[in-house]
C-alpha cells in the first residue's frame, strides 16, 4: 500500500459546545476527497487542524508521514491551502499575491498561475477587495494550484461561484489531477460537485465524522425498487418501505432484496439509483438509531 | 484546457438506472468499440482522470474498467505513454461477436418474464420476430 497522504487516528477538537470527532481518516496520493456536510459540521476546523492553523485537543495527524509542529516547513512547501475566508489579500492585486506566495514555494509555475487568471478573467492589477465573490475564490485557487503543491486543501473553493464558472473550477481541479499522483481534498455542501468529480466522500454532521466512502460504491451499493406489493420491512437489505401503489423500496443491498422480493413474489417494475443527499440521510438516520440504541 | 488532444474522446454513456456496475458499463462499451473497429489498435485512450471526468465517476472505476480490458487483451498500458488500443487476434473477435447476441436474447427473455410471459409465450414472439425480420430482408432486396 501507498505512503497516505493524510492520516488522521482519533482526531478530536472540541470549541465550546462544540465536539468534532473522533475523526480517523487516511487518503492516499491520486484521489480527490470531498468532504461532505450541512454548514457548522466541523468541516472547516478539519481543514484548519491539516493546516495547523488549529491544535486537535486529542489524536494524532500526519501529512506526508510528518507531524506539526516539527516539520510545519516540510509540510506547508508540498500543500497548496484555500481558506474558508481569504484573509489580509485586500489590498494586494492578484499580481502582486502571486508574487508573495511564489516566494515560499520552490515549486511555483507561473504559467498555471497566468493561466487560471486569464481562464478566469481576473485582470492581474486589480485589487483582491475589488473583485466579486466569486473572482475571489477563483483567485484563490489559482494562488493554491500554481504552488506545485502535491496536495490541495480547498475549503468551499466554489463557494459564491456562479454555476458557469463552478463548473470551470471543477475542470480546474481535475486538470491538477491529470498527472495521477496529485490529491486534492475539497470541502463543499453542493452534491453535484461531488456527483461531478469526487472519488471518494467523506461525511461530516454535527461533529461526527461518518467515515469515508468510494463515491461510485457508495452509488451502486444503495438502490430504490418500485414494486407492486408491499413487502416487509424486515427483508434483507431493506432500509425502508413506502406503501403505495406502486411501494417504494429503499435497499442498501440491491441484490439481496431483488432476491428476496422475488422469493415472495412481488414483482420488481422499475429499479433505480438514489442520490447523494438522500444516501446521506439514511446514513444519518442509521447513526441516530444505533446511538440511541446504545443509550438504551 | 485544450493542450492534451490527441487522445480520442470517447461516446461512452452510463446509465445509472441500469444495475450493471459502472466500472462494467465502461467496460462493454468499450470493448464494442474496440471489437467493431471505432478504436483501430494503436488508438490512445483518455487518462483513467480524464475518463472519470467525462463520465462523472471515480478514478476507481475507470481504472478498474481499464484493468479489466487489459486482462482481456484488448488495451495496454505503457509507462508515460498512456493506454492505447492493442492489436487483437481473430478468434477473439469472433467470440466477442457472439457475447452481445447472447446478452440481448438474456435481456429480451427478461423482459418477457418481468411482463409475465411463460416459455411458450417467449418462443411464439421469438418464431414471430424472426419471421417479421426474414420477411422484412426478403421485401428489402
Amino acid at each position: 500500500m501507498e505512503h497516505p497522504v493524510i492520516s488522521l487516528k482519533d482526531i478530536r477538537k472540541s470549541y465550546g459546545s462544540f465536539d468534532l470527532g473522533p475523526v480517523n481518516l487516511e487518503v492516499e496520493p491520486g484521489y480527490i476527497v470531498a468532504v461532505v456536510g450541512p454548514n457548522g459540521s466541523g468541516k472547516s476546523t478539519l481543514f484548519r487542524m491539516l493546516m495547523n492553523l488549529a491544535r486537535p485537543d486529542e489524536g494524532s495527524l500526519s501529512l506526508f508521514d510528518s507531524a506539526y509542529p516539527g516539520e510545519e516547513v516540510e509540510i506547508k512547501q508540498k500543500v497548496g491551502y484555500v481558506p474558508e475566508r481569504s484573509v489580509g489579500h485586500d489590498e494586494m492585486s492578484a499580481k502582486a499575491l502571486g508574487e508573495f506566495v511564489a516566494h515560499w514555494y520552490p515549486t511555483w509555475s507561473q504559467k498555471t498561475y497566468d493561466d487560471l487568471l486569464s481562464r478566469s478573467e481576473i485582470e492581474p492589477d486589480k485589487k483582491f477587495g475589488k473583485l466579486s465573490k466569486g473572482m475571489q475564490r477563483r483567485l484563490a485557487f489559482a494562488l493554491a494550484a500554481a504552488t506545485g503543491s502535491e496536495l490541495l486543501l480547498l475549503d468551499e473553493p466554489t463557494d459564491g461561484v456562479d454555476p458557469f464558472a463552478r463548473l470551470e473550477m471543477l475542470e480546474d481541479i481535475s486538470a491538477f489531477m491529470q498527472s495521477g499522483d496529485k490529491t486534492v481534498v475539497f470541502a463543499t455542501h453542493v452534491m453535484e460537485e461531488v456527483r461531478r468529480i469526487a472519488d471518494y466522500v467523506a461525511f461530516l454532521v454535527d461533529g461526527e465524522f461518518l467515515g469515508l466512502y468510494e463515491k461510485d460504491t457508495l452509488m451502486e451499493q444503495w438502490r430504490t425498487f418500485w414494486t407492486d406489493g408491499e413487502p416487509d420491512t424486515n427483508l434483507p437489505g431493506v432500509v425502508e418501505v413506502e406503501g403505495g401503489s406502486p411501494s417504494r423500496v429503499v435497499s442498501d443491498s440491491p441484490e439481496e432484496t431483488e432476491d428476496a422480493l422475488a422469493k415472495e413474489g412481488i414483482r420488481v417494475v422499475r429499479s433505480g439509483i438514489l442520490d447523494l443527499e438522500e444516501i446521506l440521510s439514511h446514513l444519518m438516520r442509521r447513526r441516530k438509531n444505533a446511538k440511541e440504541k446504545s443509550v438504551r | 484546457m485544450s493542450a492534451e488532444s490527441a487522445e480520442a474522446r470517447i461516446p461512452i454513456q452510463l446509465s445509472m438506472d441500469d444495475p450493471e456496475p459502472m466500472y462494467r458499463q465502461i467496460e462493454s462499451q468499450l470493448r464494442d468499440f474496440i471489437l467493431a473497429g471505432q478504436l483501430p489498435p494503436g488508438t490512445k485512450l483518455p487518462s483513467v482522470r480524464a475518463l472519470a471526468k467525462d463520465l462523472a465517476c471515480s478514478v476507481i472505476t475507470t481504472r478498474r474498467a481499464y484493468q479489466d480490458l487489459e486482462g482481456e487483451g484488448l488495451i495496454r498500458t505503457r509507462q508515460g505513454m498512456g493506454t492505447v488500443v492493442a492489436q487483437i487476434a481473430e478468434e477473439s473477435m469472433s467470440r466477442h461477436r457472439r457475447e452481445p447476441v447472447e446478452k440481448a436474447f438474456e435481456d429480451a427473455v427478461r423482459a418477457g418474464r418481468r411482463a409475465g410471459f411463460s416459455e411458450g409465450e417467449l418462443r411464439e414472439v421469438f418464431e414471430e420476430t424472426l419471421e417479421k425480420n426474414e420477411s422484412n430482408l426478403e421485401g428489402g432486396t
